[in-house]
């Protein structure tokens, strides 16, 4: 059973019409030039999201790998072994490669102790970035970072404390 | 002699096909449910990152499973890809001698109920929803001038996303309405509520995917099963208890009004009784609007028109009454809500791709422009004769794809117009643009973070 076909409405309203203007009930049998145009279309914007999509999950799977070596560099640098590290790509601009990471100064719940947040930079080698600065945050700190934080140290940082 | 041989094989053939659709579609159906049993399991126990902050409806499961990690979500999720791809391509194959309909029943039975005996998976929406509610209801604040950060002291407000408590509510006047009822049921009561109301308006959507399939001459169990059983409607739609759900049974309402045969009067009323849900629908979530230039176009009679006038009036008129101006405002909400970026909208994939670091607001621009170019190329067909079903189904897909603000809940919206329209490319198109929106979620499985 298909849909009732009622008939047209306000026909002579649409007769006034040029006849490639006028509605339609339903669709000419043509020769599917259209729909072959369309056809092509919907194929070329889904190659280019599928091409998307996949560029998607390696560019991330490289942030992943950065963000791993991320935390190695804390760990290795701090000497503490603590599983809440956290790595900000976004804080210092997502084209520049410089992420922060930041961990407590000593064992507690994530950010209810001070903590020391490092700024690493460059490629990885050995499973490890360079640390090329940093700072502290006292406990508790959660959104304002760039007021809170004190003790600047390297050499990208220096200066950025506020106090 | 060899034509005998031949003749002798084929049915054997045949019926080894037989037998054998049966047991691999029962194998698809059992794997789509241990996923997803899966998932409820280890959601249950706490401290996951994919399992919101939530009262502990649940707790009692917490005993059985393992802290969700990204890992076996993500193992999870493509089983029940794998299981609904196959379930599917069975079901279009062979319909009911590969898929009894009683199995199908049970098996979407049983996927509603693992999904309401769990916790809230994936989303804080439905926190939001509560507190909204509540910030109306328990504490006089209008939910529409004010975020759940005003109701910081309510028991609700370490539920709600951190993202989203600064930010009034972006859901019509009569969804608001329609959970306000729920706010005094305290904390644990409202998300009951809330599940239950999700599973009805599923139940509910399906019922008429069944009905709307058959009233276009079409086999309804494939059409259910490709909706009831699809991962992203299950795991992220139900699980979130989203009110998607509710627009979308609207939708499926008016579109069944439109499709059951009735001449003169009964069917005036029927298509004005259509429009008013299309809007009534819109005002849970704006989106499903986009329906009704179509269907009035397609009818091309006064009655829909008239429907959705007096619907929006009387609805409005309430939501003003409730809500002041800012409450029947969903133009500003919706602008605001267009201006958000998701990591997985395609618009920001496609930023990627093109070495930029996301979406500038030109993008915005141009996005918007397609997305009319699209809508009026739809609405010249629909003029033309083309199912304005499948018009407002491609419509709805566009703008999950346009979107820069992309949920997994989104590409839900086409899904059930796709199985009923008479456009097949729409249901391959949806199916294709949620198959990438799952290998976009795939990123932790290939490179963990640990």
């Amino acid at each position: 059973m298909s849909a009732p076909v009622a008939p047209e409405p306000y026909e002579s309203l649409w007769r006034r019409l040029p006849e490639r203007l006028r509605p339609r009930s339903s669709e000419l049998p043509g020769r599917g030039e259209l729909r072959l145009i369309e056809g092509a279309v919907l194929i070329l914007v889904g190659l280019l999201l599928a091409v998307a999509t996949v560029n998607d999950v390696a560019r991330q799977a490289g942030v992943n790998h950065r963000i791993v070596a991320d935390l190695r560099t804390w760990r290795a640098y701090t000497h503490h072994d603590y599983k809440n590290v956290a790595a900000d790509r976004e804080l210092l601009g997502t084209a520049t490669n410089r992420d922060v990471v930041c961990g407590n100064t000593e064992p507690g719940p994530p950010k209810q102790r001070p903590q020391i947040c490092l700024v690493v930079t460059g490629p990885t080698r050995g499973g490890l970035r360079t640390v090329s600065g940093g700072w502290y945050l006292p406990a508790g700190t959660e959104d304002n970072v760039r007021s809170a934080r004190y003790g600047c140290f390297g050499s990208l940082t220096t200066g950025l404390c506020p106090k | 002699m060899s034509v005998v041989a031949a003749g002798e094989r084929l049915p054997l053939e045949v019926s080894g096909r037989a037998r054998w659709a049966p047991v691999l579609a029962g194998f698809c159906g059992l794997l789509a449910l241990a996923a997803t049993v899966e998932v409820v399991l280890d959601g249950a126990v706490e401290h996951s990152p994919l399992i919101p902050k939530q009262p502990a409806i649940a707790g009692w499961l917490s005993g059985i499973g393992e802290r969700l990690g990204f890992r076996v979500f993500l193992i999870a999720l493509i089983a029940a890809s794998a299981a609904y791809a196959g379930l599917l391509a069975l079901a279009y194959a062979r319909g009911e001698r590969a898929v009894p309909r009683r199995w199908a029943f049970a098996l979407i039975g049983a996927l509603h109920l693992v999904i309401f005996l769990g916790p809230v998976l994936l989303s804080t929406d439905v926190f939001s929803y509560i507190a909204y509610a509540r910030m109306g209801v328990e504490h006089g604040i209008n939910p529409y001038l004010h975020g759940p950060a005003a109701i910081s002291h309510d028991e609700i407000f370490k539920y709600v996303g951190h993202d989203w408590r600064q930010v009034d509510s972006a859901y019509g006047p009569l969804y608001t309405l329609i959970s306000y009822p729920l706010a005094p049921l305290g904390v644990h009561g409202a998300l009951w509520a809330m599940k239950v109301e999700a599973q009805l308006a599923s139940l509910g959507t399906l019922a008429l995917v069944w009905r709307c399939a058959k009233a276009r001459g079409k086999d309804p169990l494939p059409a259910l099963i490709a909706v009831a059983v699809n991962p992203l409607y299950v795991i992220f739609g139900l699980g979130g208890a989203h009110n998607d759900l509710i627009m979308m049974l609207a939708m499926m309402g008016a579109v069944a009004l439109t499709l059951t045969p009735r001449e003169g009067e009964a069917g005036s009323r029927r298509e004005a009784g259509a429009a008013a849900l299309i809007v009534a629908g819109a005002l849970v979530k704006a989106t499903v609007a986009a329906l009704l230039p179509f269907m009035i176009l397609a009818r091309r009679r006064l009655a829909p028109v008239a429907g959705a006038a007096a619907a929006l009036v009387a609805i409005l008129a309430i939501g003003y009454a409730v809500f002041g101006r800012e409450g029947v405002d969903l133009v500003s909400a919706l602008n605001r809500d267009a201006s958000f970026v998701s990591s997985d909208s395609f618009a920001n994939e496609i930023a990627h791709l093109f070495g930029k670091p996301g979406v500038f607001p030109i993008d915005h621009d141009l996005l918007k422009g397609a997305l009319v170019a699209i809508v009026l190329h739809l609405l010249w067909r629909t003029w033309r004769g083309y199912d304005w079903i499948a018009a407002a189904g491609w419509s709805l897909l566009a703008i999950s794809v346009t979107s820069t603000w992309l949920l997994a809940w989104y590409i839900l919206w086409p899904l059930p117009l796709a199985v009923v329209s008479r456009d097949r490319r729409l249901l391959i198109a949806t199916l294709a643009v949620q198959a990438m929106f799952i290998v976009h979620q795939m990123t932790p499985l290939v490179a963990p973070v640990s």
